[in-house]
């Protein structure tokens, strides 16, 4: 009995890790840009599918095509942004909200017609880690270091470097920014292509250890919006404390519950802390 | 004569179907404190907007180290040293005190002093040293206007532009402002100074021009406008 609980804690904090890093994008994208990216889900699952053809054609473990997929992401979302969101970025939000729309449909419709929605799954064996009495997959486990890792990364760029640091002054008066110098609209653009990065990212370390289709990245997408209400806005760190509790809760639950009612019970979440706190859990401002 | 530092030629621009500016010819000469005085909705801001290249012009031209910048962008504009410090102070509220300075240090001219620009800035304000770690939205008014200040100087500028800088202060903190100014005019840094309180940018300014409705109605050098009557009658409530 005690060892379930042990399991149900560990792979509710590894899972937490993903669902946070997922999280990240979205947080980033919305905190700097005020754009609400209802195309994330499918940047996710264009994550997966990369990881996917990168261990099946190319021989790549999903481990190390992570990082491309990362580098693949930031100049995929650079583009997406100057195609879709460039014109209207100073428009009202339902602009932007429905230009993201559109290239999530963009997206879900060409992967359908091309990939099919058959499930998949990447063929990786890296055996498994016993933790006081507990089985662990060895995926789930480098899923979680990795998460930790992207996010400390994200933390390094946006508070050390001087393009994190111009991103961030965007955030906060992109006037201002542009009279010290700052390319405002290159900023936008790299904050936006490291926000799709970042889910791609994500897309592809859950795909170590899920099966999935071209639709799978929907329940992470909704999953980050709880997240990011969780942790409050703006802060990396939030989201992935965000993400924690997100996973803890999940793993907890269905020790008792059956899984079918965990969307429910992190919608009830939602609104709960929409009703009691609507600036976020964690939020400073 | 040297060449003027910033020179504005029949300027045209406005807001939409709005024209608001109606021909602005202004110079500021290397070394000088040049003032531009005009009531509410003279167009002042409009101007240093158009000049800072925040609003695109209409008509006219804008050069600056006798280089055409009419329509090169806001940020390409600060990289060659044109320097605006906004009304408002506009500073990053969430970063410290110190990243804001750095902010201010962004293009590539100027991060190259960035050390000693930084030394120069907290020598001018001291009380800002003691806060570098602080946040600085957490700052008072006038602290945040000092911050603005000093990161517009840590941009290296060869042209510095106030807006409004005394605007929202309490009458000590206006004065401390303006003997930062006479400093600067000391050390012979270049200034565009939009100001309401005409007293004193009149005391220390090297020529001024006023606006009104859009068009510059007078100029001339700080005592010749402050004994005119017009100004008086306008804004010395004489």
């Amino acid at each position: 009995m005690l060892s379930a609980w042990l399991g149900a804690v560990l792979s509710g904090i590894l899972l937490g890790l993903l669902y946070g890093l997922a999280a990240i994008g979205l947080n980033l994208i919305w905190g700097v840009m005020n754009v609400i990216n209802l195309s994330h889900g499918a940047f996710i699952a264009l994550g997966m599918f990369s990881s996917y053809f990168m261990a099946k054609y190319l021989h790549l473990s999903p481990f190390i095509g992570v990082f491309l997929v990362l580098a693949m992401g930031v100049i995929l979302g650079m583009v997406t942004y100057f195609v879709s969101l460039h014109k209207i970025i100073s428009a009202p939000e339902l602009s932007t909200l429905l230009a993201t729309y559109s290239v999530s449909l963009v997206i879900i419709g060409l992967g359908t017609f091309i990939f099919t929605t058959n499930p998949r799954a990447i063929d990786i064996a890296l055996g498994s880690v016993s933790v006081g009495g507990t089985v662990l997959p060895t995926t789930r486990i480098l899923t979680g270091i990795f998460s930790v890792i992207f996010t400390l990364w994200l933390y390094y760029f946006l508070y050390k470097t001087w393009s994190g640091k111009a991103i961030r002054a965007v955030s906060m008066n992109r006037d201002a920014a542009e009279l010290m110098g700052v390319n405002t609209t290159m900023a936008l653009a790299l904050a936006f292509g490291i926000g799709v990065a970042l889910a791609m990212t994500a897309g592809a370390l859950a795909a170590t250890i899920f099966p999935f289709t071209i639709l799978s990245g929907g329940g992470y997408e909704l999953k980050s919006f709880v997240i990011c209400v969780l942790g409050g806005l703006g802060s990396p760190l939030g989201a992935l404390l965000g993400g924690l509790i997100l996973g803890l809760i999940e793993n907890l639950v269905t020790l008792k519950i059956a899984t079918s009612y965990v969307p429910f019970l992190e919608f009830a979440i939602l609104v709960f802390i929409l009703i009691v706190k609507p600036t976020g859990l964690l939020a400073r401002r | 004569m040297d060449q003027p530092t910033l020179k504005v030629e029949n300027l045209e621009t406005g807001y939409g179907e709005v024209q608001i500016l109606w021909g602005i010819d202004l110079e500021v000469p290397p070394g000088n404190l040049t003032t531009i005085l005009g009531a509410n909705g003279a167009g002042k801001t409009t101007l240093l907007r158009a000049i800072t290249g925040i609003l695109p012009v209409w008509k006219g031209k804008v050069t600056f180290h006798g280089e055409d910048i009419t329509h090169l962008s806001p940020h390409h504009r600060a990289s060659l040293g044109l320097v605006m410090i906004p009304e408002g102070r506009m500073i990053f509220p969430e970063m410290t005190v110190l990243e804001n300075l750095e902010m201010g240090a962004f293009t590539k001219r100027a991060r190259a002093g960035l050390k000693e620009n930084m030394e120069y800035a907290l020598s001018l304000f001291p009380r800002l040293k003691e806060r570098l770690e602080q946040k600085a939205g957490t700052m008072s008014g006038g602290e945040q206007q000092m911050l603005a200040i000093a990161r517009g100087l840590m941009a290296d500028p060869r042209v510095l532009i106030f807006d409004e800088p005394s605007l929202g202060l309490a009458p000590k903190l206006v004065i401390e402002v303006f003997e930062t100014i006479q400093k600067l005019k000391e050390e012979g840094v270049t200034m565009l100074l939009v100001e309401q309180n005409v007293h004193l940018s009149l005391a220390l300014t090297d020529y001024a021009y006023v606006l009104a409705e859009g068009k510059v109605v007078m100029e001339g050098t700080g005592e010749e406008l402050e004994e005119s009557e017009e100004v008086k009658k306008a804004y010395l409530g004489a």
